[in-house]
């Protein structure tokens, strides 16, 4: 074909365009319109931006042709025609528009036949604000179209999460919500979402999609984690690794790097083959570290991966398993005791531990070895107490080292 | 030529005594009318005006008269007793010493004008402008003329007055508001005087700076007083407009009310009169002539009344149309008044009422107006009396004289009479002497008369004015071509008001110049810039017009012009006032002062406010202003002021990311530990600590902030408190505000940790208390009892803290120096010292 379209060919095609969108309304085909809605996707059709750009006159002629959805089709197609020039920002605006009208028109529907395309128009509207963003950020502008998606998608919750069976779509417009209000860094906004879902009763969470629920708990999991309640993210995140699809390895990894951490503050260490599997290994000498009770080697480890830690946000979590580390270490001078003088295995001397510290590399004075022996028994990681006149720690004979058995420092 | 001097030096005293009386109104009114009238070289507004004047300028112009027109004997005889009769007034009445000083003093400036006038032969237009020029330069000649007086004491004695006069007129430059009368007085009253105190750049440019504000300020007081008296014009004029009758009653009410304050002020020009006894007798036989002519001249001015009374019914319509427009416009206003001082020069008396219709009903809005009307009505209404009774009063006076001349001085009821007389005498004089000495003059300004004979004729029929007469025809030529004279003057005026600014303006720059100098001349500049406007203004909306383009030239640039050091903090309710705002090097010296002052926090707190707001106006961003942040924020953790401290953080970030430059790592550190420390916010934390680059993490500051974190991250105080003792800059302030919660925390773990007891020395040490160990065990003694722990005393006599039985007792106490509204910084004490 050659490459110039003709008038006749371009008006053909754009035409046909048209008359589906307005057949799948009238005929309330919801599998239809979302693909016919889905303007940053794979899906949609070259043939058509060729044809909008052959026939500069489209908003006249969806105008006219079709009047009663006049403000759906001229920015739908705006819209197509700008993302095709890769003017995001354009693209972005004109969308908008046209989800403003179709939310109007969804509102009015009363069977939720058009759930999927509202869905697609949801995710549409994201994608379509980062690629804004990005270059508006790019060009040094206020990149704020993301923000402006946030809000529109809140709009959309609040028409989905009223009693009635349009509840059930009301998950996947959460998740939504959850990607902007991530990447924004405003997650304090998650907070009435989440409020609306947990405790409303229209909602019975078994009711909504497997995939919904899963992409919910993954994300409450990891607000659970920047509020340092590790039993309810560990709660949440098994329950999205679970039942998360095992097709979907990149899901499966996104859970595993929060749950371990998480894991590890409640004193479960994971096998390295599962490192391995899901190339998660800047996990790995941290756990070393934690089996040997080589505080050193945690250190590296923590300054070695500190960019992927901090932007991930389990720096905090991982710099706080120090006090696992000391121990572990004090475990094993107790087991080096016992086997020389048995008689005084649960009398640890201090100076013995400044002095494998000292072999560990890291230079800490009495008073300070001290105080950590101090916070130790205080934070129930081990069991006795310290007798300062004699600078000796004294250990429980009855399980002196106790597992955390699930509960965090 | 000793003379000479002596003549002039008595003109510069009696100079600087005038500007003493600067609250005059009445006084300020005919001054500025005088002015006027010596810028534009008229005789016939000269002549208009000879009629209004008072009884004791008329006897001053006479003794003017005679001593120009003596021998040099006869010089020297007439000047002693002037100036003894010029002190006997100053004496007796400041007002009437005033009036004859002024007027003597313009009256010198009139000669050499004239000179001129007779050397050149060129058109009146030219002559004029080049009249104009040669006055301007002469004041500056003129003062730099009189520096170098020989005499030593006379000297001194300028000075000391030129410093009264300064320090007395300044206030009046800058007319307040009404509401902030009090307070604006009050603060610039308390900046002259240091001011004066300190030294000029040197004797000589001083003695001609002080010389040339006060004339400026002659001419802004002279408007200022010109507008009530202007106004109440109108308000007289009101009343006669529905019917004749009620003209009459309001006018004499009035004049009844006048003749009693009248009294007074002509007692003293009647002691006067009696020492001239004998030249009074030569002039009887004179009076006979001027008075057939002065009846001849009342009967022209009775024919031009309808033709000035049509003419103000017009413009009357016209003005009420501009009415609405120009109400909530407050700087139009001001230019209306001066343009209507400037016509009052060049119209008649009756056309000097045209322009006073709007004035009026804008200043009924404003109160304090009223407080002036008074007076000036009175006067207005005694001078409208005697103008319409000047022709009996003559028939009168033949009877008198005629009987008995001798009785006629002594007996007080004919005490108007002889007023009166002395009027006409006085005016046929002046007539006669110019006539006698202008001839030439006189030739060249009738010449112009002929070549603009058709367009002043055109004009007569826009007027809507048929009449023909030949008198009529020469007036309004005058008056036609003295207006043309007048807008080329002001041009050129304007021009050079122009350069004066821009030198102005890099005095200002420099900072050479001192600043009450420098404000003051600012200040002249404006209102001289309204006055030019004002001049060239024939209608109301020419002003309406121009004074909207300087409104919107002033709002467009916000330039502070303030030069104080300190200055309160105050919230913006309205725009900007520059007077308020401080330039920049002013701002710079203001933080100089605040960083060396020994007053507390609340008082440099409220001027580095004063600071920062001046910097936001004026929108200045950089080195300075990070500085002006970064001071304020060091004393704000100083102080313990979190609120304060987290603005300047704020814009700190933001001016550090602009790119300007200060101290950045140091508020690295700062920001870290008031995240860590002080906020439950973890992602905050995990943001700042990502946004740290590889340089930030090598600082000292940066490096110290990070290892708090990890104490308090792991517990371990033992590090936080060594870490509090080595902390860099300000570091161990923002701790201070962790302090308590860390001790408590450790004293807890201890509690549960060490057994059986615990020495209350050890704790002292480890938590950082007092480096004194003796008071540091007794400051942690007390501590501990405060927050529930047992304490006992072991076998050695030491002090134990019993760690069992503290595990249950340990409780965290109430501040003790909590208030009701959360603050205790807001104390009543230092509120009330910040004053």
């Amino acid at each position: 074909m050659a490459a110039y379209l003709s008038m006749g060919e371009a008006h053909r095609r754009i035409a046909d365009y048209l008359s589906r969108v307005a057949d799948s309304v009238s005929s309330s085909d919801g599998a239809a319109l979302a693909s016919l809605l889905a303007v940053s996707s794979a899906q949609a059709p070259a043939p058509l931006s060729d044809a909008l750009s052959a026939f500069p006159d489209f908003p006249r002629l969806a105008a006219d042709r079709y009047p009663h959805l006049s403000d759906l089709l001229p920015p739908l197609l705006r819209a197509i025609h700008s993302h095709s020039l890769r003017r995001f920002a354009d693209a972005y605006s004109s969308f908008e528009k046209a989800a403003n009208a179709f939310l109007q028109e969804f509102r009015n529907w009363e069977t939720p036949w058009a759930m999927e395309a509202m869905h697609t128009v949801a995710l549409e509207i994201r994608l379509l604000a980062e690629k804004a963003d990005r270059e508006l950020a790019t060009s040094g502008k206020n990149p704020d179209k993301l923000q402006s998606a946030g809000s529109f998608l809140m709009k959309v919750f609040g028409a989905l999460a009223v009693k009635g069976p349009k509840r059930i779509g009301a998950l996947y417009v959460t998740c939504q919500l959850f990607k902007i209000y991530f990447r924004l860094g405003t997650v304090h906004l998650c907070r009435s979402v989440i409020r609306s879902i947990e405790t409303a009763r229209n909602f019975d969470f078994e009711d909504f999609p497997v995939k919904d629920k899963v992409t919910y708990m993954y994300y409450t999991g990891r607000l659970e984690v920047f509020n340092e309640n590790f039993l309810v993210a560990d709660q949440k995140l098994t329950y999205a690794l679970v039942h998360c699809n095992p097709q979907y390895e990149s899901n499966l990894r996104r859970i595993l790097k929060f749950l371990i951490p998480v894991k590890l503050s409640i004193g479960v260490l994971p096998r390295i083959t599962l490192l391995e599997r899901y190339n998660l290994l800047e996990y790995a000498d941290v756990v070393t570290s934690l089996k040997r009770g080589d505080l050193r080697l945690l250190r590296q480890a923590l300054e070695r991966h500190e960019d992927q830690f901090l932007k991930s946000g389990v720096y905090l979590v991982l710099e706080k398993l120090e006090l696992q580390v000391y121990q572990r270490l004090v475990k094993k001078i107790h087991i080096i005791q016992r086997q020389k003088e048995p008689a005084k295995a649960h009398q640890i001397k201090l100076e013995v531990v400044v002095k494998a510290l000292k072999w560990l590399e890291i230079d800490m004075d009495v008073d300070e070895v001290e105080c950590i022996m101090a916070c130790l028994i205080y934070k129930n990681l081990i069991k006795g107490y310290f007798a300062h006149k004699s600078k000796v720690l004294v250990l429980s004979k009855q399980d002196p080292f106790p597992k955390l058995n699930g509960k965090p420092v | 030529m000793i003379h000479k001097g002596m003549f002039r030096f008595r003109e510069t005293i009696r100079v600087w005594q005038a500007v003493h009386l600067i609250m005059l109104s009445q006084l300020w009114a005919q001054k500025m009318r005088l002015i006027l009238t010596c810028l534009t070289q008229v005789h016939f507004n000269m002549g208009t005006l000879l009629q209004n004047m008072q009884t004791i300028i008329i006897v001053t112009h006479k003794l003017q008269m005679v001593l120009l027109s003596s021998k040099e004997e006869q010089i020297n005889i007439q000047t002693a007793p002037g100036y003894g009769t010029s002190n006997s007034y100053y004496q007796n009445s400041t007002w009437n010493g005033g009036s004859f000083e002024n007027n003597y003093a313009q009256s010198y400036q009139n000669y050499p004008s004239s000179n001129t006038n007779t050397v050149q032969h060129s058109i009146s237009v030219p002559t004029n402008s080049f009249s104009y020029q040669q006055q301007y330069n002469q004041w500056p000649y003129y003062y730099n003329h009189t520096v170098p007086n020989p005499a030593g004491d006379p000297v001194g004695n300028s000075n000391s007055i030129v410093n009264t006069t300064s320090s007395y007129s300044y206030p009046s430059i800058q007319p307040p508001p009404p509401g902030t009368t009090s307070w604006k007085s009050n603060s610039s009253s308390s900046i002259a005087p240091p001011i004066q105190a300190s030294g000029g750049p040197g004797p000589q440019d001083q003695y001609i700076n002080q010389a040339h504000a006060p004339v400026l300020e002659n001419q802004y007081a002279g408007q200022v007083a010109g507008n009530p008296r202007s106004q109440n014009h109108y308000a007289s004029q009101t009343p006669a407009c529905p019917q004749s009758t009620v003209n009459l009653n309001p006018v004499q009410q009035s004049n009844h009310g006048d003749q009693q304050n009248t009294v007074p002020r002509i007692a003293p020009g009647f002691s006067m009169v009696i020492p001239k006894s004998e030249k009074k007798i030569l002039g009887a036989d004179l009076s006979k002539k001027p008075a057939y002519v002065s009846v001849s001249m009342v009967k022209n001015d009775a024919r031009s009344l309808p033709f000035s009374l049509h003419n103000y019914a017009t413009r009357n319509l016209n003005c009420c149309k501009d009415e609405a427009q120009k109400a909530a416009c407050q700087s139009m206003i001001e230019e209306i008044k001066n343009s209507a001082i400037a016509d009052g020069t060049l119209l008649t008396k009756n056309w000097d009422t045209e322009p006073l219709l709007p004035l009026v009903q804008n200043v009924a809005t404003i109160p304090e107006t009223s407080a002036n009307n008074s007076s000036p009505s009175l006067s207005t209404s005694t001078n409208r009396r005697r103008q319409k009774s000047r022709w009996e009063p003559v028939v009168e006076e033949k009877v008198t004289d005629k009987v008995e001349p001798v009785k006629g001085l002594v007996n007080g009821t004919t005490h108007n009479n002889l007023e009166a007389k002395n009027r006409m005498s006085n005016n046929w004089d002046s007539r006669k002497f110019f006539q006698s000495h202008h001839a030439t003059a006189n030739k060249v300004s009738q010449r112009p008369a002929k070549k603009q004979k058709i367009s002043s004729y055109s004009d007569q029929m826009q007027n809507g004015n048929a009449s023909s007469d030949s008198d009529k025809e020469q007036d309004l030529t005058k008056y036609y071509a003295s207006a043309t004279a007048l807008a080329n003057s002001p041009e050129e005026k304007k021009r050079r008001e122009h350069r004066s600014k821009r030198f102005e303006k890099n005095q200002n720059s420099s900072s050479k110049s001192r600043n009450s100098a420098a404000s003051k001349d600012v200040m002249a500049n404006i209102h001289a810039r309204r006055a030019v406007s004002a001049l060239l203004a024939r209608s109301c909306e020419d002003g309406t017009t121009l004074a909207v383009e300087d409104m919107d030239w002033d709002a467009l640039t916000v330039k502070g012009t303030c030069q104080e050091i300190e200055k309160r903090y105050l919230r913006l309710t309205s725009a900007p006032d520059p007077a308020t705002v401080r330039p920049e090097h002013v701002l710079e010296k203001a933080l100089s002062m605040v960083e060396t002052s020994q007053k507390n926090y609340l008082y440099k707190c409220d001027q580095l406010k004063s600071i920062r707001q001046d910097l936001t106006v004026q929108r200045i961003q950089n080195e300075l202003t990070v500085k002006v942040y970064e001071t304020h924020a060091r004393l704000a953790m100083q102080a313990g002021d979190l609120p304060e401290y987290n603005q300047c953080q704020s814009q700190l970030k933001r001016l550090y990311a602009e790119g300007i430059k200060g101290c950045y790592f140091e508020f690295s550190a700062y920001n870290l530990l008031c995240v860590m420390l002080h906020s439950n916010n973890k992602r905050d934390l995990l943001s700042s600590l990502a946004r740290l680059s590889k340089q930030a993490k090598q600082d000292e500051a940066v490096k110290h902030a990070l290892a708090v974190h990890s104490a308090v991250s792991s517990g371990n105080y033992v590090l936080f408190f060594k870490l509090y003792k080595q902390a860099p800059n300000l570091n161990s302030c923002l701790m201070d505000l962790y302090v308590e919660r860390m001790r408590f925390e450790a004293v807890k773990c201890m509690s549960k940790s060490y057994r059986p007891t615990i020495p209350v020395g050890y704790v002292a040490q480890i938590l950082g208390f007092s480096r004194i160990d003796s008071e540091a065990s007794e400051e942690c003694e007390m501590w501990l009892k405060a927050h529930g722990a047992i304490l006992s005393i072991d076998n050695s006599r030491d002090l134990q803290l019993d760690t069992k039985a503290s595990t249950t007792t340990l409780y965290m106490p109430e501040p003790e120096n909590a208030v009701a509204h959360g603050d205790a910084s807001l104390a009543v004490n230092d509120f009330l010292a910040r004053t």
